[in-house]
This record gives structure tokens, sequence and C-alpha cells, in this order.
């Protein structure tokens, strides 16, 4: 197409080709810079406006001298330079000026005289306060809890509502959320037991798959298509109208809220078997004759020569069986007793923290960062497989 | 042990070989064993019978097709099947070889598995999963050495002149012993040993482990080819048999967790079935009629109620048609709201997830470079697991910090004509939005799928069409109008098809995303789904629920039915199923 042309109305048709091919990648990028950058955030660093993708820690200073430790510091609206928080209970009282003039000044909760006058209108008492060296009628809207300032660079202190300062922030990923959520918010067991499943049904897939395929592929039995045509019409099936026999079948073994009711009903795969037949079936049957002529069972000939020959459908069929067992939910939030530890699925324990009352935003951010990883790095290395064969198969 | 089993053991590594055995005339051994194996099919009598007594036991407190019925027809059939087996051994029928063979496969895997089921052995693969945890990092080491030696494999099969690879190997090797042994210490697995010493004296264990074992050596010495040319066993037989057998471990799982809880999820959705209570009664179709009913209504005034409807049905829907006022009523308000939303849904998410698949598959299919980088980046989110992206997307549409509101106000600030609402916008728990950011969610993760599923479709395109097409100078997008779509026929079928299914099944996501409870707000992001969920799981209303999976099910099948027609009818290229 137009991209293999040449001269000057093609370079610019390449160029918004691939902008726009860029955008695209962008859009889909962006939510997991978001995710990556959001697990490496304070809680407090989240929710500020406007959001940002640079995880940031408030600024402080130490200063033995000044006898400053790890203080904050932060930044006026209405102030220049940078000021360190020194005390954040400092008992403080917010007075109006008299006329509604001029804005409300903060000042310690003992400044300012009594003059004895009351406001007329509401009965207030009138203070004399000290506004920037003048003296200034005030009355006192309320007394509070505030910070007292100092600059940066030392100088005169100010008492502040410490609401009223933005604390300065800086470049500061908190690596921490990583350790904490694994293990404060059991997520390293739900990491272990997803791995036990994933692990045990891609195994047990690939086995039951290799068996069934080679029979449906190799030996012509009796019965056969009419098998494979039921094998066939059971992809159709939703796994929405198997949910309540199949949870029934599992409180008649015993088997809810245990790992095993994840395990064993899936190691069964149609579409695996289809997957390995249609593989089998491309292998030309003179290897196999060969070998059957040479005395060797079906068996021997099964697992020496044709699994071998077929690595490509089987590492299609793990990284399918994978991503499926890794990111299964439905069926884990059915069978599984969301308030038993012992048994939780990543997916499930993330689901709980991050759900409607979730308070640690940030380390469901670290969960769910440490979930997706093993999925897309397992599509990054097994793309070449599983592209092809999603193509040809359309599985979902 | 009896000679003719200990020969049948050692003969039969190479079942299918010529060994020199079969030359000779069946000896005394075989027959000696066949005698052994009548005897033994005269106990699978008796056993079967017991079973049949056994199964019958516990059996009459549940639904018809629970395990215990299931089992009661199994020991009828192989308590017949023994019996004709024991006769046909001993008169040499042509037949009874194979009834045998079948008979005392299955009675293995049964008997096995009702061991291991004693023995709570597949509880505790469950309990593995703490094992796993303790020792994690054993595991690691194990798992690094076996991906080494994967590696060095892969090196010494493209450079076999390197030297390294055999100590590499090596390396992993000892990587994956030392883990191994590390981990059987750390995951400490007596816990499980005294669990199955504490179930061996079990009379029945000890029964069913002797049926297993006499079973597995029936099935052995009967699978031998000695034995099967005294019963005269043709090759197609033989074929039959070892079909079977390959298939059987799959064919097992296939019934036993698919087939019938299948056929149970059928005859459930006929039975008011409540666990809270004891009520299982047949009630017929009612749990359909009362999914399905809805009832029209004129009605004068806009905001007439549940009185104008039959009794039962509850307010549907007001609509306004022609300036007459129409009140829609149903009896489950829930279900037909979810059939509602997940129409709009399907109207909304498919086209976004498929048409811009169409588009870019077209760019990047045009022999673009780093198109295969630009493909492996579309297609990371439907990858990357529907629990971690719903969770993205709830920061996302976050209504004060989020970034989807903060890129709106930018907009506006920049664009005169993007109007940004000066609050942030609640996406989620707003009525009106709440659906349509599903949709996004569910386009972004689909869209790049559904691109690799167009990429197939633009192999089979035949290039010689857009060269004659160049040659004539047909600009890019009457290309892509005239050749590229047409085409593309097949494969976009294949991509609305599938995206529909997927979309009818909508669940997690909501799950996550909608706020205050799962459909919520006020039942504006409800599927069937979850209504379905609610009915089984919260309302144990596990009759009606089943009633809801199956029309759901007649539903999605509709759009199964189109495809599989059209790939029958259409067997030509371009379609990528």
């Amino acid at each position: 197409m137009s991209v293999r042309r040449k001269g000057p109305r093609a370079t610019f048709v390449r160029v918004g080709t691939y902008a726009l091919l860029i955008a695209v990648a962008a859009l889909v990028v962006f939510p997991f810079i978001v995710a990556v950058s959001t697990s490496m955030k304070r809680n407090s660093d989240i929710f500020t406006y406007p959001p940002s993708l640079v995880p940031r820690a408030e600024v402080t200073v130490s200063d033995a001298e000044r006898a400053l430790d790890g203080n904050t510091v932060y930044d006026f609206a209405e102030r220049d330079g940078s000021w360190v928080l020194v005390d954040d209970d400092i008992p403080l009282a917010v007075f109006a000026p008299v006329g509604g003039q001029a804005d409300d000044v903060t000042l310690a909760a003992d400044a300012g005289e009594r003059t004895g006058d009351i406001m007329v209108v509401d009965g207030e008492d009138v203070f004399l306060i000290d506004v920037d060296g003048e003296a200034v009628e005030a009355t006192r809207v309320r007394l509070t809890v505030g910070g007292l300032f100092e600059p940066i660079d030392g100088g005169d202190q100010i008492v502040e509502l410490v609401s009223a300062a933005t604390p300065q922030r800086e470049f500061g990923p908190r690596f921490e959320n990583f350790p904490q959520v694994v293990n404060e918010k059991n997520l390293g067991r739900s990491l272990t037991n997803t791995l036990l499943v994933t692990i045990a049904v891609v195994i047990g897939q690939i086995v039951t798959s290799i068996l069934g395929g080679y029979a449906f592929a190799r030996i012509d039995f009796k019965g056969r298509d009419k098998i494979f045509m039921l094998y066939l019409g059971s992809v159709m099936i939703p796994f929405v109208v198997l949910i309540i026999p199949l949870f029934q079948l599992m409180l008649q073994l015993d088997w809810t809220d245990n790992l095993v009711a994840l395990i064993i009903p899936f190691v069964f795969s149609a579409y695996g078997t289809f997957l390995m037949r249609q593989f089998f079936l491309g292998i030309p049957s003179e290897i196999e004759e060969a070998a059957l002529l040479d005395g060797a069972s079906r068996w021997k000939i099964l697992w020496r020569v044709m699994v071998p020959l077929a690595r490509p459908a089987i590492a299609a069929l793990a990284t399918f069986g994978f991503l499926y067992a890794w990111n299964s939910f439905f069926w884990p939030l059915v069978i599984i007793n969301s308030g038993n530890p012992d048994n939780g699925l990543l997916t499930l324990t993330l689901a709980t923290l991050g759900g409607r009352s979730s308070t640690d935003t940030n380390l469901v951010f670290a969960g769910a960062v440490i979930a997706m990883t093993p999925p897309i790095l397992v599509f990054l290395f097994a793309q070449r497989y599983f592209v092809e064969n999603s193509a040809t198969s359309g599985l979902k | 042990m009896n000679p003719g089993v200990t020969m049948a053991f050692d003969a039969d590594h190479e079942i299918m070989a010529p060994t020199s055995a079969s030359e000779h005339e069946p000896t005394v051994a075989l027959h000696r064993g066949l005698t052994l194996v009548t005897l033994w099919h005269v106990l699978g009598v008796v056993a079967g019978a017991a079973m049949m007594l056994l199964a019958r036991r516990g059996g009459d407190q549940e639904l018809p097709g629970t395990i215990g019925v299931a089992l009661q027809f199994f020991a009828i059939a192989a308590f017949a099947t023994h019996a004709y087996a024991a006769y046909g051994i001993r008169t040499r029928r042509h037949h009874a070889r194979s009834a045998s063979l079948v008979v005392n496969y299955l009675t293995f895997v049964v008997a096995a598995v009702a061991v291991l089921h004693q023995f709570g052995a597949f509880r505790a693969i469950g309990s593995l999963g703490e094992g796993l945890n303790k020792a994690f990092i054993p595991f690691l080491v194990a798992a690094i050495g076996l991906v080494w030696i994967l590696v060095a494999g892969q090196i010494s099969t493209s450079r076999p002149a390197a030297k390294s690879p055999p100590a590499l190997r090596r390396a992993g090797q000892v990587l994956v012993v030392v883990g191994s042994a590390w981990f059987v210490i750390a995951a400490d697995p007596t816990g499980m040993f005294s669990a199955i010493t504490d179930q061996i004296t079990s009379p029945l264990t000890l029964a069913s482990i002797g049926l297993a074992a006499g079973a597995l050596v029936a099935t052995r010495f009967m699978w031998h080819r000695d034995v099967g040319r005294l019963f005269g066993t043709t090759s197609s037989e033989e074929r039959t048999l070892s079909g079977l057998a390959f298939l059987s471990p799959n064919l097992i799982g296939f019934l036993f967790f698919f087939a019938g809880p299948l056929v149970f999820s059928l005859i459930v959705s006929f039975f008011d079935w409540k666990t809270t209570g004891t009520s299982r009664s047949f009630v017929g179709i009612d749990n359909y009629v009362e999914a399905l009913s809805i009832d029209f209504a004129s009605s004068a005034s806009a905001n007439a109620g549940v009185e104008a409807l039959k009794p039962g049905y509850q307010v549907l829907m007001h609509l306004d048609w022609f300036g007459q006022n129409w009140l829609i009523g149903a009896r489950d308000v829930t279900f037909w709201l979810s059939l509602r939303n997940i129409i709009v849904f399907l109207v909304l998410a498919v086209p976004l997830s498929v048409l811009p698949a169409l588009g870019l598959s077209s760019i990047l299919a045009s022999e673009l470079p780093r198109a295969k980088i630009f493909r492996a980046i579309y297609f990371v989110p439907s990858v990357a697991g529907v629990i971690g992206v719903a969770i993205i997307w709830g920061q996302m549409f976050q209504s004060t910090v989020g970034w989807i509101n903060y890129i709106i106000k930018r907009a506006g600030d920049i664009l005169p004509f993007v109007d940004a609402p000066s609050e942030g916008h609640p996406w989620l728990s707003s009525n009106s939005t709440a659906l349509l950011a599903m949709v996004i969610v569910f386009a972004w993760m689909n869209f790049g799928f559904n691109t690799v599923l167009y990429l197939a479709g633009h192999q089979a395109i035949p290039k010689d069409l857009y060269e004659a097409a160049e040659i004539d100078g047909a600009r890019t997008w009457k290309i892509f109008r005239r050749i590229t779509v047409p085409q593309l026929r097949n494969t976009t079928f294949y991509v609305l098809i599938t995206t529909s299914i997927l979309a009818l099944q909508l669940f997690d996501i909501v799950w996550i995303l909608s706020t205050p409870q799962p459909g919520g707000p006020d039942n504006a992001t409800m599927t069937p789904v979850i209504a379905l969920y609610n009915e089984a799981f919260r309302n144990n209303n596990r009759g009606y629920a089943s009633a809801l999976a199956w029309v759901l099910f007649i539903i999605i099948f509709g759009f199964t039915f189109a495809q599989f027609r059209r790939d029958r009818d259409a067997a030509t290229p371009g379609g990528v199923s």
C-alpha cells in the first residue's frame, strides 16, 4: 500500500501512519505507566491534584544545630521561599479584621489585645492585632491548632495553618510498597497459591491434551468422529452454564474452599485437545509408520517422536493455560472463601484489597503490578507461539 | 504372585512389538492367567453388587444426576460387564477380552480415585499451597536451574561447536537438584504422610486398594498381545481399544467435569431449588417463565406505577411513544435491566473493539518496519489480567484526581469546543456514565487481540489484488474500501461474533469497577452474569439461577450458531476459524 511508495507525499503519509500507531500505543501503555508509578507512590501522593506520573516524596530537612530532624518543607501560596515545619501542634487563632475588607489573619492563640469593645452586630469581642506592623481591629473567628514555620535558611518564625501550606515534593519512589503488600496484605501466600494452581493446570492440560490429541489425530477408532464432534461442541458452551452444577459437584466432593477445585476440573481441556490434534495432523505420517515398523509401541512413538516435534504447539498450549489459570477470577470467586487467607489467589486478594472500601491504594497498585508482570513477561517471551495460535484458533 | 501375571508384567513392556512369545502356541501360563482373571471377574461381580448397595445408601437426599446416582449406574454396569467377562473368558467369546479390558480399566480408575479421595489426596493438593509458600525460594532456585538447562540446550543446538553448554547444563542440573532437595526439606511434607497413614486402616480403603490393584494387574494381563490373539481380536478392535485408552484420561475428565454438570444444570433449571430451605420440587418451566415474563400497560400519566401492571410485576421502564405513555413491567426486573444493559454494552463495546482493530491491522499488515513491536504492545492489555486492568482504570476514572477528568480538563483549556465540567465528573458512580466506563475498559482490553485476528485474515488476501490496484493508481482509501474490507469479510464476521460472545458474559470488569455494589449504581451496570451470581450465591436460589444461565446460553448460542453456520457454508480462506 501507500507506505511502499516513494516521494514527499509518501514520506508525509509514513510519518502520519507512525504518528497514529504511536498514539494508539501510548493509549495502551499509559495506564500501565500510571499503574507502575502509583505502585511506587505514597498514599498521600496519589490523591493530589493535578495527578502526577512521578512518584514523589515530601522534601525534608535535617539539621542538628537547628534541632531539625526530617522536618517537612512547605510552600505557601502567598509567601516567598520555602518553610520548614518546626512544630505542628501550636494553638492558633484566626482573626477577621473589622470591616470585612481584608483577608483573615492567623496568629498565635494568645496574640492580640482585647480592646474591650464588642461588635454591635454579633456580640463578638474586638481585638487589636498586629498586621505587618500596623495595629488592626479584628474579631477572633476561631481557635485552632496549626504549625510553627521557619524559613529554610533560618530567620523569623511564623505561625500558620498547616492546611494553608503545600508540602514540597521531589522524586522519591517508595519501593517498600512491594514487600509491604506481600507481607502485610497476604499477597505472598496468594502469589504462591496462584503459582501452584497455574503450574498444575498447565502441566495437567499438556498431558491430557497430548494424549487426547494423539488419539483423535492418529488412531482411527470406532466412534472417534462422534466423540470429536462432542468436544468441538463443548467449546461453544459458555462457562456460566457450568458454574452452578460444578459448584454443587465440589460441595459433594468436599472440595470447596480448596485449591484442588481450581486445578482438577481444569486439567481436561477440550480446546487443548483440539489444538494438539490439529498439530499432530500436520506431522507427516511416514515418520510414525517408520517407527511402527521398527516395532515401537504407540506410547513410545507418541513421547519419543511426536511430542518433540510438537514443541511449538505445546508451547502455545502452555502459554494459553498459563494466562487462563493465572488470570481466572470468576470460578475462584465462587469456590474460594474470600475470608480465608490460606486459599487466596492473586486475583481474589486484589479484588478484595482494591474493592470498593480500599484504603491503601498504593499497596493495591503494588499488588496489581506484581500480578500483571508474570503474564506480560510470559506473553512477551512466548509471543511467537501465542500470537500464531490465537490467530488460527480464536481462543479468548 | 501367580506366574502368569508375572509373565504379563515382564513381557508387556512393548505392547505392539512382535515379541518372540507371540509365535508360540498359547502357553500354560497364559491359560492359568486367564483362569485367574475369570476368578477376578467373579470377585468383580460381588464387588459391583456391594458397591450398588453402598451407593444407594447416600443417594436419596440429593437430586438425580449426583455422584451417588452416577456411582449406582456405574455399579450396575460393572456388575453386568464383570459377569459377562467371567462367562466370556471361560467360553472364549470374541468380545470377552474387550469387555474385560474396559471394565477392569474403569474399575481401576474408580477404585483408585476413591482411594485417593479417602486419603484426602485431592484436598492435600490444596495444602501444597502452604508448602510452596514456605519453600518459595528453593522453588525459584530449582525453576531457574530448569530454565538454565533449557537455555543451554538452545545454545548447544544453535552453536554445536561451543564448549560451554555442557558446563552450563551441568550447573543447571546442580541447581535443580539442590533446589528440589531444599524444597522438599523446606516444604515439610510430613503432615501429608501422616494423614495418609491415618486412613490406611479403614476397611473400605483397604478394599478399594485391593480392587484398584487387582483391576490394574488384570488390565495389564488382558492387554497382552497373546491374549488378543487367543480371542481373535481384529486390528480394528485393537485400534479402538488403544484409541480409547489414549483418550481416556481426557474423556473421563470431560464427562465428569463437563458433560455431567451440563446435564445436571439443565435438570436443576426445572426445579425450585433453594439451598437455604429443603424445598426441591419440580416446577416445570416456571423458572423460565419467571425470568422472561414482561407486561405492557398503557397509562394516562407518565408516573403510573405498579398498580397498572398485573400482580407480581414490577416497573421496568416508562416509554413515551407517540404521545402515549407506556409502562413496561417485568417479574424479574433486575434480569431484564441486565439484558437491557448488556445490549447497550454490546452495541457500544463491540464496534469500539473491532473497528480500530480493522484499521490498525490494515496499517500493520502493509509491510511496515517495526510492525511487530506495535502488534505486541497492542496485545498486552488482553493478557495482563482483567483484575489488574480494572484496578488501574478505577484510578483513571477517579473523579477528583483521576487522569481521565484531568485530561478532559486540560483539553478543555486548549480546545474551545471541549466543554469540561468544572467539578470532576464521577464516571463510575454516575448512572449515565458507569456503563460507558465499562465499555471503554472492555474495548481497551480487546482491540489488540482483534487486531491480531485481523492480521491473520490479512495474510490470506492475495497480494496480486493490491499490486493490480496500485498499477491502476488507486488511492489508499479506495484500496482499503474496495479490497481490504471485502476480502476480510469472513474475519470480520468471526471477530464480531467472538467479541460479542465475550461481551455478553461481561462480569469481572463490572465486579471490580461498579459502585457501591456490583452492578451499581442503581443497576446501571447490572449484567446477566452478575444477576446470575447474585441469585445463585447470594440468594441461594440455584434452580432459578440455572434457568437464567440457560437463557443466557441460548442468547450466546445464537451468536455461536451463526458463526458455525457461516463456517460450514463458506469454508474459504480468509476465515480464521
